[in-house]
C-alpha cells in the first residue's frame, strides 16, 4: 500500500512511468468496479480513461491521511460510472423510455443482472447473504439512497441501514480470510 | 461520546446511500473531528475497494491515456514551470500601468469617484440584508406583510421587525415618488403614527429602509407619500400598511 501512495507522489510530480505503474496496479479494480455500475464494456472502457485521466490531473490532492489509494481511485470510479449511468438513462428518458421500460418490465432488470455478475464471480461481495448484498449492491453499484432502497425493497428504513452495516463488516471478515 | 449510532451511519455512508437527516448528522459529526469515526470510515471504504472482483481492462485504455498524456499536459510540473513566467508577466504588467495610469488617471478619476459610491452603496445594502438574516434568527422577530393601498394597489412590503432591535423595510412594485416628494414609514402604536424612515424607491420599483427601535411594540407599519424632507405626522395617501394585529 506504501508503494501505491508514493506512485501517486511521483505523479504529482510529473512522473509518466509513474502513472503507467499506478495503472497496471489499479486499473483492473476500478474496472472492476465501473462495469458493475455501467454493464457495458465501451462505456465502462470511457469511464476507465476518465477516471484514471482525472487522477494522473489531481495527483497532487491526494491526501494519504484521508484513504488509501485503492479507495481514491475506486471511489472515483464509482462516482463517474454512477454519472454515465445517469447520464445514459437521461438520454434514454428522453428518447426511448417506452420500449426501455417495457423490454425492463419483460425480462426484469435482476435476470440481466445474475447474467452479468456471473461473469464477474469470485467477489467478496458475492459471499454475504443475499440481503445483505442486494441492499450493498443497490447503494454501492446503483447509486440508490437509503430511502429510496427502503422503498425498492419495501423495507423499514431501520433494516435496510442494518443490513449495509452488517454487509459491510461481514466483507471486512470475508476479506480478511484467502478467497 | 459514544460512536455506536454513527457506525451505522458510517456504514450507509460508506456505501454512498446515506440521506436526509442522517447525513446532516453524520457530516457534522465527521467535520467535528472525530478520529475514531474517520478511521472507521477509511476501513469501510477500503473494504469496499475490493468489493468487486477486478477485471482486466481493455488495452486501448491505458495506450489512450498515455498518448493523451505525451501530447500535453503534465499537471503538477506544468503548473510550476507557468508560475515564474506568470510573476514575470504580471510585474511588466503592474510596471506599464504605473505609466499608463499617470497619464489617464485624471480622466478616469470621474469614473473611480462613481465607482466608490457604487461599492459603498452595494456595501450599504449588503449590510442592511446580512442585519436582516440577523434578526430573522431571533425567535422574537416577527415578519409583517405590507399591502398597496390607494394609488399603489400593486405595491408589497415586508417588515422584520423587533421590538427592541428594529427592523427592516423591504418593499417592491412600487412606483417613484414624484419630485419633491418622498416616501415615509410609520409606526403606529396605540393609534399614534410615528415618523420611522424616509426612503426613496429605485427604478425597478425596490426600496429597502432600517427602521430604528420605538422602545415599544407597533401595532400597524404604513407608509404615505410626503414632501421630500418628511413630515411629523402623516398628510399625505397612505400607499402600503399592515393589517391591524390579532388580538393576542
Amino acid at each position: 500500500m506504501a508503494a501505491g501512495v508514493e506512485l501517486i507522489r511521483s505523479m504529482a510530480a510529473g512522473d509518466r512511468a509513474a502513472f503507467a505503474a499506478f495503472y497496471d496496479r489499479y486499473a483492473p479494480l476500478a474496472y472492476g468496479v465501473i462495469l458493475k455500475v455501467v454493464r457495458d464494456r465501451a462505456d465502462g472502457a470511457d469511464v476507465l480513461q476518465e477516471v484514471f485521466w482525472e487522477a494522473w490531473r489531481t495527483a497532487t490532492s491526494y491526501d494519504a491521511e484521508r484513504g488509501s489509494p485503492e479507495a481514491w481511485i475506486v471511489m472515483r470510479a464509482r462516482a463517474r460510472a454512477i454519472d454515465r449511468v445517469r447520464a445514459r438513462r437521461r438520454r434514454e428518458e428522453t428518447f426511448v423510455a417506452p420500449v426501455a421500460d417495457a423490454v425492463a418490465r419483460d425480462v426484469g432488470p435482476d435476470v440481466a443482472r445474475q447474467v452479468e455478475d456471473r461473469d464477474l464471480v469470485g467477489a467478496a461481495l458475492d459471499r454475504l447473504p443475499p440481503p445483505q448484498r442486494e441492499a450493498i449492491e443497490l447503494a454501492y453499484f446503483e447509486g440508490l439512497s437509503q430511502t429510496e432502497i427502503a422503498a425498492r425493497l419495501k423495507q423499514p428504513l431501520g433494516t435496510v441501514k442494518t443490513r449495509i452495516r452488517a454487509g459491510l463488516e461481514r466483507l471486512r471478515e470475508v476479506m480478511g480470510r484467502p478467497a | 461520546m459514544t460512536h455506536e449510532p454513527f457506525e451505522e451511519l458510517i456504514a450507509v455512508y460508506a456505501v454512498g446511500a446515506l440521506d436526509g437527516e442522517d447525513l446532516v448528522r453524520l457530516r457534522a459529526h465527521l467535520a467535528a473531528g472525530c478520529a475514531h469515526c474517520g478511521a472507521a470510515l477509511r476501513d469501510a471504504q477500503d473494504g469496499l475497494a475490493r468489493a468487486a472482483a477486478p477485471v482486466p481492462p481493455p488495452p486501448h485504455v491505458k495506450q489512450a491515456l498515455l498518448a493523451r498524456m505525451a501530447a500535453g499536459v503534465e499537471p503538477a510540473r506544468r503548473r510550476r514551470a507557468w508560475l515564474p513566467w506568470a510573476l514575470a508577466t504580471a510585474a511588466a504588467v503592474i510596471a506599464g500601468a504605473a505609466f499608463t495610469g499617470a497619464f489617464v488617471a485624471v480622466r478616469y478619476e470621474a469614473r473611480l469617484g462613481q465607482m466608490a459610491r457604487e461599492v459603498s452603496a452595494a456595501r450599504e445594502q449588503l449590510r442592511r440584508e446580512a442585519a436582516a438574516l440577523e434578526l430573522l434568527r431571533d425567535p422574537a422577530t416577527r415578519v409583517v406583510a405590507l399591502l398597496g393601498a390607494g394609488p399603489q394597489p400593486a405595491a408589497v412590503g415586508r417588515v422584520i421587525w423587533h421590538d427592541r432591535a428594529g427592523g427592516e423595510l423591504f418593499v417592491v412594485n412600487l412606483t417613484p415618488a414624484p419630485r419633491g416628494k418622498a416616501y415615509e414609514l410609520w409606526t403606529i402604536a396605540g393609534g399614534q403614527p410615528r415618523p420611522a424612515a424616509l426612503f426613496e424607491v429605485d427604478a425597478t420599483g425596490k426600496a429597502s429602509a432600517r427602521i430604528e427601535p420605538t422602545g415599544g411594540g407597533v401595532d400597524v407599519f404604513a407608509v404615505t407619500l410626503e414632501p421630500e424632507r418628511g413630515v411629523p405626522a402623516p398628510t399625505g395617501p397612505i400607499v402600503l400598511a399592515s393589517k391591524e394585529p390579532q388580538p393576542r
